[in-house]
């Protein structure tokens, strides 16, 4: 079985590029869960028609654990892949990395975490322990940095990588870097800007997904494109990825770049 | 705090900053004291409070209450366990409820200010503690005597003598409270309120009537200091330590309260020497201190007094102990004399 998890900034296309991978995942035979680690619950939206379905936080806030099924949490969605949303707490109170740590506790519990492959969608941030456990404890041992080649972008992956070299360090972790996922916004440079700084955390440029309307257009007819569009060449993208992702066993540990590094690295592709 | 981790070095005031301002709130004895937090930070207090209790002589079990936290608690947030929890300890119609956090709520960031004026039947207190955020136990101290000083209105003055912060942990607290009182009779005054220790919210009224405050110790000065802004009430710093702390202390307490205290200091000092008279028989011995105190205070004390009845220093001596926290008056000096005695005659 493969854990993989996609973390980068909010915002960069983490949940679309989960769902449309998990499809292409699904369609290329294998048996697949996708677990939205983020309190705003989307990450399946796309894979389940545009339903939100209920997070495991929540059914814990209302019934406690112990009431808590596999049934009332795992939802089958496109192409049979199982879906599943941590949730958290409302913004602004108690602790969502806890959550996040109490979710993962609980679908090991139900013997949920099965399959050929478990994509982890994981919040913006590693901001605190919480949401670095999905690395920790061996949950997710391949690692994958969504980023487009913005700044803002390029300095969150390069944060993850630090998480990811700290949690390497430790004696039994298995984390790993497997690559880096271009997310493009379409600037000029921005593939080789992007490969570049994957090589240069010592790590690679795993796939280029280019910035394409018919993601926008799929979003509102609540799909993922992989179901929306098979035949268009975004979708295509996707299925590239899914099959490198399946097939890849290059994982190493980052050496994150110092701050003065990365940004004469992004001057050099203006 | 001491980070000698031998048991002869352990010290029941020098827990977290919960553990100093619970030494102080659960002896006001009409009230209920809530604990945000998980049950854990309540039991160790409640098991260490009774303990000291029953050691005093005075079997009580302190009124804590646990909002007593789960997982869920944390993740969501712990506002509705406190709401509930003091709801339900309102209908005991306590004098006061004092709410205090502990680590984990300040890490989730509850808001127990709103929680707690929300609140009504009685007045509801919140004492800052904070865990690892509030810093000591001595921070934990300083703070529930505010928040406590801060129910009192001020009154007419009386004339009479309050001692602040007595240290409710410690075995001696009665016998050096008697030192204390017998001192203060010597000048002819007496005292007012002992804030805090065995009181009710009623009597917190008297705190602003006393003309003089006494701090158990000077790490009580930012309590002195909001008291005399408050009432205007001078204070002076610390329990009479070691030998010749009893004339000090008088001559100090005569000083600021403007009163002739010559007298009573002969006299001390004449106790001083009949004292020091009954342990002749320790002259000339050797002895070295083991643990020796964490508290240079401590250590200081004790060492005068070892020279003051003609005790040597040297490693072959006899180990004598050092109690943490140092002797008060003439009481505490001969009970530790005794200890050096048995120590070095046994
Ligand atoms: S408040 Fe913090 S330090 Fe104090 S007992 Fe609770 S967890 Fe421990």
């Amino acid at each position: 079985m493969k854990q993989i998890a996609l973390y980068g900034k909010g915002g960069i296309g983490k949940s679309t590029t989960s769902a449309n991978l998990s499809a292409a995942l699904s369609l290329a035979g294998h048996s697949v869960l996708q677990i939205g680690c983020d309190p705003k619950r989307d990450s399946t939206r796309m894979l389940m028609a545009g339903r939100l379905i209920p997070t495991v936080m929540d059914l814990v806030r209302e019934r406690g654990a112990s009431a808590v099924t596999p049934q009332d949490v795992v939802f089958t969605g496109f192409h049979g892949v199982r879906c599943v949303e941590a949730g958290g707490p409302e913004p602004g109170v108690g602790c969502a990395g806890r959550g996040i740590i109490a979710t993962f506790q609980l679908l090991e519990k139900f013997g949920t975490l099965t399959g050929d492959i478990i994509v982890y969608d994981v919040l913006g941030d590693v901001v605190c322990g919480g949401f670095a456990m999905p690395m920790r404890e061996g949950y997710a041992q391949e690692v994958y940095l969504v980023t487009s080649g913005e700044l803002m972008s390029l300095y969150a992956a390069n944060n993850i990588c630090k998480a990811i070299q700290r949690l390497a360090a430790r004696p039994k972790s298995r984390c790993r870097i497997a690559g880096v996922i271009c997310n493009a916004k379409n600037m000029p440079r921005e593939e080789e800007l992007v490969a570049e700084f994957a090589r240069r955390v010592n790590s690679h440029l795993i796939q280029y997904i280019p910035r394409d309307r018919t993601v926008q257009l799929a979003e509102l007819d609540r799909k993922t494109v992989i179901e929306y569009d098979p035949a268009s060449e975004q979708a295509q993208r996707y299925r590239d990825l899914a099959a490198r992702v399946m097939e890849n066993s290059r994982l190493t540990i980052p050496t994150p770049l110092e701050i003065d590094d990365l940004e004469s690295l992004a001057r050099q592709y203006v | 705090m001491t980070s000698n981790p031998l048991p002869a070095s352990t010290c029941r005031t020098a827990g977290c900053t919960l553990t100093g301002a619970l030494s102080v709130v659960t002896q006001v004895t009409d009230t209920v004291t809530v604990v945000h937090g998980p049950g854990g930070c309540t039991h160790h207090n409640f098991s260490l409070l009774s303990a000291t209790a029953l050691d005093n002589g005075r079997p009580a079990l302190p009124p804590l209450v646990s909002t007593d936290l789960r997982e869920t608690d944390i993740v969501f947030g712990g506002e509705e366990a406190l709401d509930r929890t003091l709801t339900r300890v309102m209908n005991g119609n306590p004098g006061a409820i004092f709410v205090l956090s502990t680590c984990i709520v300040e890490t989730i960031g509850d808001d127990i200010e709103k929680i707690c004026q929300a609140q009504q039947g009685c007045p509801v207190i919140i004492v800052p503690t904070a865990g690892f955020l509030g810093g000591s136990f001595q921070a934990g101290v300083n703070n529930a005597l505010i928040a406590l000083a801060a129910m009192a209105e001020s009154s007419a003055p009386n004339g009479r003598v309050n001692l602040i912060g007595e240290k409710n942990l410690e075995y001696e607290v009665e016998e050096n409270y008697a030192e204390v009182s017998r001192l203060l009779s010597l000048l002819g005054l007496s005292v007012n309120l002992r804030f805090v220790r065995n009181i009710t919210t009623d009597e917190i009224a008297r705190l602003g009537a006393a003309r003089l405050n006494v701090l158990r110790d000077p790490a009580l000065i930012p309590v002195g200091e909001y008291l005399n802004s408050r009432f205007g009430t001078p204070y002076i710093t610390g329990f009479p330590i070691g030998l010749s702390g009893n004339s000090s202390f008088l001559a100090e307490v005569a000083k600021t309260c403007g009163i002739n205290g010559t007298d009573a200091v002969t006299r001390e000092r004449a106790r001083e020497g009949e004292l020091l008279e009954k342990f002749h028989d320790l002259a000339g011995e050797g002895v070295f201190f083991s643990p020796l105190p964490p508290d240079p205070e401590g250590r200081i004390a004790a060492r005068d007094l070892a020279r003051n009845v003609g005790l040597r220093f040297s490693d072959q001596g006899n180990p004598v102990p050092v109690p943490v926290i140092p002797p008060v008056g003439l009481a505490g000096t001969e009970r530790l004399l005794h200890r050096w005695r048995r120590a070095i005659f046994a």
